[in-house]
Order: C-alpha cells, then structure tokens, then sequence
C-alpha cells in the first residue's frame, strides 16, 4: 500500500500586515497530497502538538496564508503536516514562529479615514457588485471625498476603475480626498488597504497636496472584489493588500490636505479603506 | 495481505512507481478474492450508483464508488480508511440469473473507494446487465451494450451528449429525460461535470437543496474536489443516465478551476503553485468516472484524450481542449500566431490521424470549447487559436462526415463548419453541435443578451439559451440531432420535454437541414 506522507521541511515565514505567510518544501505527488494541515498555537518558540484544536487551515499549495491577523501585529507558532489521497498523515514540520507585521491602523493615530479597515468593501458606495453605476455617476472619471461633508456609503464608490477596464471606459480615475488638519501637522503614514486588484495589476499613483508622494506596483489579484464585498469569508479568494507609505511632517499643512489617488495603469482597485494616521 | 502483480497495466510507470504503486492501482481494477479487510456490507455504500465507460466490442469499464455518506467533509464517503473488496458481476439478463463475466476489484482509500475494473471477453453488439456486491451489499443494476465488431456497420446509434451540470444552479431534469430516451446507446460528457465554485445563498438556486459549510468554499483541495464529486453524483438523475448507458467524458475547465490555461491558473497563481491543485483535480476526475486507467493522471499531467469506434458507422474522438493550450493571447498579433495550440503538437497530430484514416461514415469530435468562428474576443474558445483551427478544419475535411460536439456556453447552438472561416464562398467541411448545460445558469430563457454574437453569421442555424441536452442518431444515410430542452431547473425537476429544433444530416452533405 501507498506509504505515509513525509515529513514537511523548509518551513519560512514572511511577514507583512494582517499576515503570516508560510511556504515550504513542496512533497511532491507521489503519494498524492491531499492537503497540507497548517497547525497554530499564540506566543513565540511554543512546542505543541498538532490537533483539531489547533488547525488554522488546510491547503492543497506547499503554502499558506495566516490571515485577518490584528494589524497591530500576532505572533504565532506554526507546524505543517501533510496528508495523503489514503488519509494517511504525515509529521509535522518543526514549529516555527512569526509576529505579523504591525500596522499603522494598530500603531498610530487616526487623522482621517474613509471606510473601515475590516476586510470588506461593503461600506462603500455601490458595494458589493453595482459597479455599473460608476461611469455612469462619474463620467468625468473624477472622485470628490470631502472629510466631514461625505459618507463612504454616498461619495466613496467601491472601486476605483482604471485604464484597462473599457466597462469603465478605459480611463484613468481619481479619487481626490480633501481632510483638515486642525493644528500643526506631525510625522504620519497613510493606510491603504485593498480588498482586491485585478489580474491586470496596476500602478496606483498617490498625490499629496498636488504633488507625489509615492507610485504603488500593484500586485495582480483575484479579479473578483468587483462582484464579492468580504475578503473575510472563510475560503475567500479574494486577494487583499495593504500599503502604507509615510508623509513626512513637511508633506502635511494645517487646514485643508487633498490626497490624489490615481489608478494610472491597469485594472480596478477595491478599497477596503484609506487613513491617515499620525505616529506615536 | 497478498498483493498480486498487476496483470491489467499497460502503462509502464505504474510498474515503476512508488507511493500509489502499480499493485494498489491493479487493486482497484482486479484483485484477489481474498484481498482487504472484512465487508462491511450494505446497500448504502453504493450511494453515489454505477457506471459504465471506455466501451469496445469485447467490454468495458465498470465502475462505482462506496461512499455510504458522498458528502462527508474528509472526501472518504464515510468509508474507514482501509481497503475493501468489491465483486463485480455481468449477466445477460437483469436478474444475473446468466452470468458471463465476474471478479474482485479492491476499493482503496487511496482512490477514495473507487473501482474500475475492465471487463473483457464479451460479445460485441450485445445487451448486458452488472452490478458491485460487497458483503451482503449490492448495487442498483446498471447496463450497457458492446460496441458492435470492428468490420460491421450497425443500422443505427444513438447518444446523448450534456454539459455543465452546475448543480447548484438546478435540476438534472435534462438528465431525467436523457436517461428515458427510447434510443440510447451511450452518453458524452463535453466538459464542467462539477463546478469549483463554493456554493452559498447567493448561487444555491436549486430548490428544495441545501449544502453543509464544507460545500460553501472553493474547491482546492482533494477532500474538497472528493466531496463536490460526492455532491454532484449524488442526483439520482445522473445516476440512471449512468446505470443506463456507458458514458465517454472529457473535461473543460471547472474540473479544476475556472478559465485556467495550460499549466496556469488565471487568477494569478505560479504555476509551480497551481500544480498542485490541478494534480488533485485530475485525480478526482479520474476516480469519479468510468475511465481506463490511462487516464489515471501522473502528478498533474494526464491523458484523457480517448477514442472509440462503432464499428464502421462511427467514430469518436474526445479531446482535451484545456491541458495543453497556449496563453490567452495579449494583442491580435499573438492570437493570429501560426504557432499557436489549442490541443498541443502530440494531440493535433493524434486527432488528425484519426480522422484522416477513419473507415467511419462518421466521425465526431467531443471538445470543451466552441470550433465555430463567433467573436474575435471568445479568446477563451477556438476563437483565441484561429490558426489551431484552421489546422483542424484542413484535417476535418480529408475526412468523412466530421461532427464537433461541444458544450461550455449553456446555450444550444447548431452551426455549420466552412474548410476557410475566412471565406464565405468556401464549402461546408462539417457541422457543430453545441449542447446546452444541464443546469448552469438555471432556467435560462430561448434568447438572451449574447444571442446577437451568434445569430449574426448565417452558418449559425440555431440558438436557445435554456437547459436541456442533445439527442443524435446515426445511420449510414444520415445524423438526426435533436435539440431537447426543459423549460425550468430551478424549482423542481418536473419539468417537461421539450424539442427546440432538430436537424438532419445526409451523409455526404455538411449541412444542418431542419427536420
């Protein structure tokens, strides 16, 4: 009969926000791996032994996405075992530990925010699938959000179309965000989390008070956040993705601030939120 | 436990391979009566029915699955995960009061309960019955007839052809009727016998179903791939079309994961990565259907491509369409690239060999994806690999009578096949029938927002977009293909028979006249 799987090796972490990523030797096909068993207990340089009680989540890949960790940061410990066509079950990894990268959502203190920081676009206008209505409300290609005056649910649409989406008529988009800032302005970081990108990928392009700040590589995504609202769904293929470029002090002026958020190469973004978050 | 050699292998590797070794693969087609645990023997184990496939003239491929409980979340059917023996009997009469043929295949946890024992040293052309017993046990009866000999040419055959049976989405009432046509010989699944996709509130449109939380997610894993199958084969519907007539099956993409290409998942996966889910894909296929063990994939490559003939009315060829294309093209440039492959080097060789040396009136080709020429952006059909077809239709024409048989759109469509897409004035090199889904889509409706890309070229005879399936009859003089659909899925699986159109086709005359 089919022998047992062997023992997963080469188990790496990498870190970002929200998420451990786990990968590892893959095993091969012979035997056939059913799925990889990823096995979690909280804390650092924790020995345990896998059970039910601790699985986090199965994977048929030789890798593995921790996910909708606090964005302040977790740390974990992590062992990955395999399992066979037979149900045979292999030995687990040796467990490995990882503190997911924290976030200025968890660090700092928000200035401004559009929508919540929760995995969902559901808060925002249009969500979770009437994109349709986009074009045909900003024909101009044009966002206007004024902090205060505007709702995420009335002035924010749920995707930012871009140059390769012709139901949007092939154009670049803005989203002009326009916030006050009541006293002297401090070292801060601007949130930008993404429930989901296209397979087209994309260059975003960020504007503060009419100059860049910085141009973000969009990742290719899942090309679905068009038509589902929650990245948190188990099983959930939506592909989110966060960035958080800083903005210097001198970047920042008491009163009126308007970042420019222009989708200038590729496919849609959909927002899970935008913030700015001063530093401790 | 004894294991004998394996007697039944052709494939080399499986005498060489490890882990699933060529003995526990033999299991599953032949084994010793002594071999595995105890029988737990009860009827229920054969919840997910029979099934019959890979015909020739001398037998065929039996097949089930013991899986007392389809839908349990490990994907092993609620069978302990050990090995258990199963005896197979064929008779020639419905009681077994004749029986003709038996033996002992071993359902192995490996292949999650399955079997697939060939049965060899029948009769062409003739009637048999079979059923799986294990312990006390035994299965529905299903049957199926011979392939007539090789030399003959038999008055008649007759065969249904579905696709896309997103059960979710409704009823297998078109399989309900398929599997009471009065003539039926065999049935041709064209691709998306399950679908990946969880199923939740927002697409459970069959009324009357629910799923468990397992069924919600998409499907990556093999207990996953497992469980669908589970689900899916549980319709009794599908089961009677199954223990009615042998079934032939190739794939189109939901097998795995939608729109993937090659190698590649569309939605930005390595394709180091994706391996691994295709490879679990291509194994449940393979446990789930009546195949020979050529199918039996080997990591994530397979070879599903197959071939049968009716003696010399008929022969079919069934393609894989989806394993060795090339990438969906970037500019117009790429798409009208000579080079480019719908079927791969090795396979558009194989076909065009059988169809140029067929001694068969006629010749069908079962495929995933529209041949027909529609728009230039169905990039995900024969559209997107106009050179690749322009090389099957130069072959379809140095041979007799060619037939493509296609699923993939949920619409029925009739068209006629020019030898020059590209010329109006060229002649007919053959027709291609496109049979609607199952269930995908749901109740559907005879006309809907894409039927302009279809109806504007006057080679398309017809178009419906409701459920149903496709009847063909062959005879030396002429194919009769009736377009069958059932005017509601979603709320029950009463509806009725209906005929949308039927179209004859004299031998000798690539063309669709309405009958």
């Amino acid at each position: 009969m089919s022998q047992n799987p062997a023992v997963v090796t080469g188990l790496q972490t990498e870190q970002s926000i929200t998420r451990t990523t786990l990968s590892w030797r893959s095993l091969g096909f012979e035997p056939l791996i059913d799925h990889y068993r990823v096995h979690a207990v909280r804390g650092a340089e924790r020995d345990f032994e896998p059970t039910e009680d601790n699985l986090v989540g199965k994977t048929v890949y030789p890798r593995f996405e921790h996910d909708g960790l606090d964005p302040l940061g977790e740390t974990w410990t992590y062992r990955v075992l395999a399992r066979s066509d037979a149900g045979r079950l292999g030995r687990p990894s040796r467990p490995v530990s990882a503190t997911s990268t924290p976030s200025v959502v968890g660090t700092g203190t928000p200035v401004a925010v559009v929508g919540a920081f929760d995995g969902r676009t559901l808060e925002h206008r249009f969500a979770p699938a009437g994109y349709a209505q986009i074009p045909v409300e900003h024909p101009d290609a044009v966002v206007e959000y004024v902090q205060g005056r505007d709702t995420p649910g009335t002035a924010w649409p749920y995707l930012l179309p871009g140059p390769g989406d012709s139901w949007a008529g092939r154009k670049v988009y803005r989203a002009r965000w326009t916030f006050e800032l009541s006293g002297a302005p401090t070292d801060s970081d601007l949130a930008i989390w993404l429930v989901d990108t296209t397979r087209l990928g994309g260059v975003l392009q960020v504007l503060l008070n009419g100059s860049a700040l910085t141009s973000i590589e969009l990742p290719a995504g899942a090309t679905r956040g068009s038509r589902e609202g929650d990245a948190t769904v188990p099983g959930s293929t939506l592909r989110r993705c966060y960035f958080e470029p800083e903005v210097p002090a001198d970047r920042l002026r008491t009163g009126a601030n308007t970042v420019e958020l222009v989708l200038a190469e590729g496919g849609w973004v959909a927002w899970d939120a935008v913030g700015l978050f001063a530093r401790p | 436990m004894t294991q004998p050699a394996p007697t039944r292998l052709s494939r080399r590797r499986l005498l060489q391979a490890g882990g699933l070794s060529a003995a526990t693969i033999a299991l599953g087609i032949s084994a010793p009566e002594t071999a595995g645990a105890e029988p737990v023997g009860r009827d229920e184990l054969f919840a997910l029915g029979v099934a019959s496939g890979a015909p020739r003239p001398d037998g065929m491929v039996l097949w089930t699955r013991l899986a007392p409980d389809p839908t349990a979340a490990d994907g092993h059917g609620g069978m302990p995960l050990r090995p258990v023996p199963v005896r197979w009997d064929v008779a020639t009469d419905e009681r077994f009061r004749d029986v003709v043929a038996s033996g002992h295949a071993l359902a192995q946890p490996e292949l999650a309960h399955s079997v697939h024992p060939r049965v060899t040293g029948l009769e062409p052309g003739t009637e048999y019955f079979y059923r799986f017993r294990v312990g006390r046990g035994r299965s529905p009866v299903g049957r199926f007839r011979t392939l007539p000999a090789p030399g003959d040419t038999p008055e008649r055959f007759s065969f249904g052809v579905t696709s896309c049976q997103a059960w979710y989405h409704g009823h297998f009432t078109a399989h309900r009727h398929l599997a009471e046509e009065p003539d039926l010989d065999l049935a041709v699944f064209v691709g998306d016998y399950i679908y990946e996709y969880g199923i939740t509130s927002a697409n459970l449109w069959r009324r009357g179903a629910s799923v468990g939380p397992a069924s919600a997610v998409e499907v990556e894993t093999l207990e996953q791939y497992r469980l669908r199958y589970g689900l899916f084969k549980s319709d009794p519907h599908l089961q009677r079309l199954h223990a009615r007539v042998p079934a032939v099956v190739t794939w189109d993409d939901h097998e795995v994961q939608n729109n993937y290409v090659g190698a590649s998942s569309a939605y930005g996966m390595s394709d180091e990565l994706f391996a691994h889910r295709v490879a679990v894909g291509y194994r449940a296929f393979y446990e789930h259907l009546p195949l020979d063990v050529d199918a039996l994939p080997e990591g994530p490559s397979a070879d599903v491509t197959t071939g049968l003939d009716v003696g010399r009315l008929a022969r079919f060829s069934l393609l894989d369409t989806r394993q060795f294309r090339d990438p969906v093209p970037t500019s117009a440039e790429e798409q009208h690239d000579p080079d480019r492959t719908m079927l791969g080097a090795e396979q558009e060789r194989w076909v065009a060999d059988r169809l140029v040396g067929s001694p068969a009136t006629w010749n069908l080709l079962a495929n995933g994806v529209v041949v027909s020429p529609i728009t230039e952006d169905r990039t995900d059909q024969w559209d997107g690999y106009p050179a690749a077809r322009q090389r099957l239709l130069e072959a379809m024409a140095r041979s007799s009578n060619p037939v493509v048989l296609t699923g993939d759109i949920h619409k029925h469509v009739a068209s006629e096949l020019r030898a020059d897409v590209d010329d109006p004035s060229a002649g007919n090199v053959g027709v291609e029938l496109i049979c609607t889904s199952v269930a995908s889509d749901g109740d559907g409706a005879p006309t809907d927002s894409y039927t302009p890309d279809w109806v504007q070229h006057d080679y398309v005879k017809l178009y419906d977009g409701r459920r149903g399936y496709l009847h063909v009859t062959l005879t030396p003089e002429q194919m009769e293909s009736t377009f069958v659909v059932v005017p509601w899925v979603e709320a029950d699986d009463t509806a009725p028979r209906e005929v949308v159109a039927r179209f004859t086709t004299p031998a000798g005359r690539p063309r669709l006249d309405r009958a």
